[in-house]
């Protein structure tokens, strides 16, 4: 008898969930990098403003934001796969 | 003005139509089991009610939040950053797979899951003691958050918000505005369970984006603009109001570098564990939901944090001396847009505090029903006890809450954050281990839960040894170290059992 093959479902889903880990990385590091440039390492002065916010909250922050608005789309119309979740099992007390 | 009604008339047609859902709620899971009904509303969440009710957003978005903006200034845009991923994690990194193994074990609740998953009893029992415990603490903040709603919104508080004194006492008002919103709220989820709470949720969320986007226009027009509101500010607070790492408080800088990545990790994580979420999750509909929630929930977000950022920054200069910063938004609310306006705005905050107080209660009296009753009293007990009980310890979570919240926490945000990192900190690693490693055990998903637990409570007591990482972050580290050496040294699941979560179904050669 043939060994079971992985569930193709499982397979999708990990390849997703370490897609979605890799942007949380990349945007951790994009924000933080940013902000602790512009930010943290700034001098005390008067600060200068793009739209209302402070430069290193517009690049820091806002636009990195914006992006993932944009990327968030592309990555569920585009690389997420739709998969049958299967039929719901009855609990163990029957519910 | 000051002795308005309409502020509470809007408060009040906002209660009645979460009732109305509530009692719309009971008829559709007529079809259905009590329980899959009640707590789980029969697995049939599309991307509104998923998207707009799977979050955090709580009393902490429209009270804690703005008054940590108000105090600090523009570094707790940095603080909250991490909701801008939130979307793809939260839906991304379980939410496919937790959906389909919570169907092929059949379970309806966190510890359901957890039990069938690792076939552990102990694992489950656990959990839904973690489970009444940590969001109990987390309800004490929100039933402030509704009391003190309500304080402001009572004929005559007004003029208190108006003439900017502090008001977030304990006051015959604030007692008033707690007892109606918490027999308003237990109200329609002993009426409606899962599916109530998931609907009055999608009404009040949609309210939230309205008075945020309302409130913004009305606050920007009158304050200048946030570039002069930062200018007042930084009058007032020094130039740290206006970079990072914010004032500097008894306790160093409000957000050294550090604690900024640490809370970046922590709306994340904490967002996908709580099992609020969880439960979201498992009631989805479709994998299309899931899809299609990342992109409206982005939007959301957006639309939410950012305004509400702006908002306080010129909420400062017209507010500069408020000592109860709680309370900015309402204040705001009613001095830019009169009283029926401002009864409109502050329906946001309100129906983020009810939100946030009906989901938790559905999910504190499935842990107790579902997750204890039912498995080590009674697991044959007839429905309609099993409705009782559900109604009592709704009415008991409540009754807590309240007796807890007369006189009120002072730091509302201290108790979400607090409440949140328990649970997520709690269940986080042990479902995501359940979800993609065969290995794992039940004993390595109890020391998980335990370890995960107790580092959020060890280094929020002891902040000397945080070595400049949130607890939150201690705590993810501690739960999967648990977790992945007791999974390595006690026994493997069995390999039958394994197989019939991990592998394609077998379907039968013939018909």
């Amino acid at each position: 008898m043939a060994a079971p093959s992985e569930d193709p479902l499982l397979r999708s889903a990990r390849r997703e969930a370490v897609a979605a880990l890799l942007v949380f990385v990349l945007a951790l590091l994009v924000t933080l990098t940013v902000s602790y440039l512009a930010g943290y390492l700034h001098p005390r002065e008067t600060p200068s403003f793009i739209l209302g916010f402070p430069a290193w909250v517009f690049w820091g922050v806002i636009c990195p934001w914006a992006g993932l608005i944009v990327f968030g789309a592309w990555f569920a119309y585009r690389y997420m796969k739709d998969e049958d979740l299967g039929r719901d099992e009855d609990g163990p007390d029957g519910d | 003005m000051g002795t308005s009604y309409a502020p509470i008339v809007v408060l009040v047609v906002l209660i009645a139509a979460s009732v109305w859902l509530g009692t719309l709620a009971q008829r559709a899971m007529r079809s259905a089991s009590f329980l899959k009904g009640y707590f789980l509303g029969n697995r049939g969440l599309g991307v509104w009610a998923l998207a707009l009710t799977a979050t955090v957003q709580s009393g902490g978005t429209f009270m804690g939040f703005p008054s940590l903006v108000y105090k600090n200034g523009w570094v707790v845009a940095l603080w909250i950053a991490g909701y801008m991923v939130v979307p793809i994690m939260s839906f991304a990194v379980l939410g496919k797979r937790l959906a389909q193994l919570s169907r092929r074990t059949g379970a309806l609740t966190l510890p359901d899951f957890l039990r069938e998953r690792y076939r552990s009893p102990a694992a489950g029992l656990i959990a839904s003691i973690f489970i009444v415990i940590f969001l109990t603490v987390f309800l004490f903040a929100q039933f402030k958050a509704g009391g003190t709603i309500m304080q402001i919104a009572l004929p005559g508080s007004a003029d208190v918000a108006l003439a900017d004194q502090p008001a977030g006492g304990v006051g015959e008002d604030y007692r008033r505005g707690l007892a109606i919103f918490t027999a308003s709220v237990v109200l329609y989820t002993l009426i409606g369970g899962f599916l109530g709470a998931v609907w009055t949720d999608l009404l009040q969320s949609v309210l939230m984006l309205i008075g945020v986007v309302i409130l913004f226009f009305l606050v920007l027009s009158a304050s200048g603009g946030p570039e002069a509101a930062t200018l007042k500010g930084i009058e007032q607070v020094g130039l740290d109001y206006a970079y990072p790492p914010g004032p500097i408080g008894k306790a160093g800088p409000y957000l050294p570098l550090g604690m900024a990545a640490g809370f970046f990790i922590f709306w994340n994580f904490a967002g996908m564990g709580v099992p609020a979420s969880v439960v979201r999750v498992m009631a989805c509909k479709n994998t299309s939901s899931i899809r299609r929630s990342i992109v409206m929930l982005g939007v959301y977000n957006a639309l939410i944090y950012i305004p509400l950022i702006v908002i306080s920054i010129c909420g400062r200069s017209l507010f500069p001396s408020l000592t109860a910063t709680d309370e900015i938004i309402p204040r705001l609310a009613l001095s830019t847009g009169g009283p029926l306006v401002g009864g409109i705005i502050l329906a946001a905050p309100f129906g983020a505090v009810m939100a946030t107080v009906s989901t938790f209660l559905v999910v504190i009296a499935s842990g107790v029903v579902r997750d204890i009753y039912q498995r080590f009293i009674d697991a044959h007990a007839p429905e309609r006890r099993l409705k009782w009980i559900s109604r009592g310890t709704i009415f008991a979570a409540g009754a807590v809450s309240v007796a807890f919240t007369i006189n009120p926490v002072e730091n509302l945000q201290t108790y979400i954050v607090l409440g949140g990192g328990l649970a997520a900190g709690s269940f986080l690693i042990p479902v995501a281990m359940g979800l993609y490693w065969r290995r794992a055990t039940g004993w390595g998903a109890v020391a998980s839960m335990v370890f995960g637990a107790g580092a959020v409570a060890l280094f929020e007591l002891i902040p000397s040894i945080r070595l400049g990482l949130h607890p939150f972050t201690w705590s993810l580290i501690a739960s999967l170290a648990a977790g992945l050496v007791v999974s390595l040294l006690t026994a493997p699941p069995p390999a039958e059992h394994v197989s019939t979560l991990f592998d394609a179904p077998v379907e039968p050669a013939l018909r």
